[in-house]
């Protein structure tokens, strides 16, 4: 019953690539904005915050827009690049681009809640220890956020699989270089006739998904991590600081 | 124990006054999910996005004849259109952007064949910077980005595409990933008009729109099917006289003269 185009194909590897590569390249920033929120005394950390989730409640159309208004040929960073001799816009590496920056709210929300649930007195002892700010990041922040960061990755691939509105702006609608699965279901969608080939590709994308979040979900159970065991944490912390309150 | 009703009923009280202090947000939500009262004297049109300019100029010319006529208009890609109604959405005049729609209606049997009418025609140009050196289709082999309306999901697309293919450039231009495809033609003209491609094949009513890229040729008619836009009541709308009316009046020499004021070409 399911019949797939070369094309199909193509869109499949592509969103693959793009997902995977967008969730790669939003994991250390998501990681570094989150500290920041969560640990830093940074004045205007409201505004930053306000910032980093912009993207979530934007319309992805206006994302897309404004990243060709930069990217693009006449854009101060797109002209800088082309400097270079380095195309972004209409090239695989756009869709990326939007695809990490709609998935950067989604990754600091979930890096932060982790680092949120970390005990506070770890950090006090890793500082009476002598260790230098960078010490305890690398040595207690970094291995307490490795599930959330998982949940973060997750989350970012499975929302980069299904970008659409940023991506058919900056990135164009081309098959075998910017069509990812999304585009494709676009273009079958609004082809007279072409009802089971965009349905076919929707369910590839809802079993992707699917899958992704499944797999995030095993990874987290398999090491010690899971949902109930944090929550369990997170209680005996709350236990633990309410005396000295 | 009468201490214990007590607290209870203060509680009571609290509660209460909380929950009537979220009254009328409860109100305003509800308002915005029931359903709106609908004029029985009321004209759906679903009308392709490219002719938005054109029909609501129309529309505005139609109401002052009928000043009571309350008329929706609902513009979107024809195929988006097509679907919608295919699923139940009311219309009672849908004026699509391409021949294959219409037929999907009609085979839907939500349009009868012989109430569709050619409303009007349209002609396809190459916009570009004016720098471009271009003056016909060959010439687009030279340049390094062209973009066009996804042929799959736009009809401008396909009609830009048989163009290069009549050419001898579409195989070469699209291997070689110089074809840009865009979501739709307007956005082909967002490309051109940024300067993000050199050159860009949309309609000549869209081509009106640009405000920097220019028009640098007009595509050939005999390259491609030619471009109609085909026009009919719905089985719902027939029966309304307002509809009937409204799409006399775009028939007629007023309505007509205001599709040609936007650069579409009429018919015969």
């Amino acid at each position: 019953m399911l019949e797939f185009a070369p094309a199909d194909y193509q869109a499949l590897w592509l969103s693959a690539r793009v997902a995977t590569a967008a969730s790669l390249l939003v994991l250390p920033v998501g990681f570094a904005l989150a500290w920041l929120l969560v640990f830093s005394r940074l004045p205007g950390k409201a505004l930053l915050d306000g910032l980093v989730n912009l993207p979530l409640v934007l319309p992805p159309v206006v994302v897309g827009y404004l990243l060709l208004l930069l990217l693009g040929r006449q854009g101060w960073l797109g002209g800088l690049l082309a400097r270079f001799g380095i195309q972004v816009v209409f090239t695989w590496r756009a869709a990326v681009i939007a695809s990490a920056l709609i998935g950067l709210p989604l990754m600091v929300r979930a890096i932060r809640l982790g680092m949120e649930q970390i005990d506070p007195h770890l950090l006090q002892a890793s500082r009476t220890l002598g260790a230098a700010w960078y010490d305890t990041l690398l040595t207690v922040v970094l291995p307490l956020s490795l599930p959330s960061m998982i949940a973060g990755l997750s989350l970012a691939f499975a929302r980069s699989l299904g970008e659409f509105g940023a991506t058919i702006i900056v990135a164009g609608n081309i098959p075998g270089i910017t069509q990812t699965i999304p585009l494709a279901i676009y273009d079958y969608s609004n082809t007279p006739g072409g009802e089971a080939r965009a349905l076919a590709l929707c369910l590839v994308s809802i079993v992707l998904s699917y899958v992704v979040l499944l797999l995030s979900e095993l990874a987290l159970r398999r090491f010690g991590w899971g949902t109930s065991r944090r929550q369990g944490s997170g209680s005996r912390a709350a236990l633990r600081k309410s005396p000295s309150s | 124990m009468v201490c214990a009703m007590e607290n209870t009923k203060e509680r009571i009280v609290k509660k209460t006054a909380h929950i009537l202090r979220w009254i009328p947000a409860l109100v305003l939500a509800l308002s915005l999910v029931a359903p709106w009262p609908v004029p029985a004297a009321e004209l759906r049109l679903s009308v392709n996005a490219s002719m938005r300019e054109a029909v609501l100029e129309s529309v505005r010319a139609f109401r002052n004849l009928h000043p009571d006529a309350v008329i929706v208009s609902n513009f979107a890609a024809s195929g988006a259109l097509a679907r919608q109604m295919a699923a139940g959405a009311p219309a009672d005049l849908f004026i699509s952007a391409n021949p294959e729609w219409m037929d999907f209606v009609v085979a839907q049997s939500l349009v009868a064949t012989d109430q569709v009418y050619i409303l009007a025609t349209n002609r396809q140009v190459v916009v570009g910077s004016a720098t471009t050196a271009a003056g016909q289709l060959t010439d687009l082999a030279d340049i390094t980005r062209i973009a066009i309306a996804s042929p799959e999901s736009a009809p401008a697309g396909r009609y830009a595409q048989q163009a290069l293919r009549q050419a001898g450039l579409y195989d070469e231009l699209r291997s070689a990933g110089r074809l840009i495809l865009a979501r739709d033609v307007r956005q082909a003209l967002l490309y051109a008009d940024r300067g993000e491609v050199d050159a860009a094949i949309i309609y000549a009513t869209d081509a009106r729109l640009a405000r920097r890229a220019v028009i640098l040729f007009e595509v050939p008619q005999e390259l491609h099917e030619p471009i109609r836009y085909p026009m009919a009541l719905t089985l719902t709308g027939q029966k309304k006289a307002l509809a009937v009316a409204f799409r006399d009046f775009l028939l007629a020499e007023a309505g007509q003269a205001i599709f040609a004021a936007q650069g579409f070409v009429l018919t015969d």
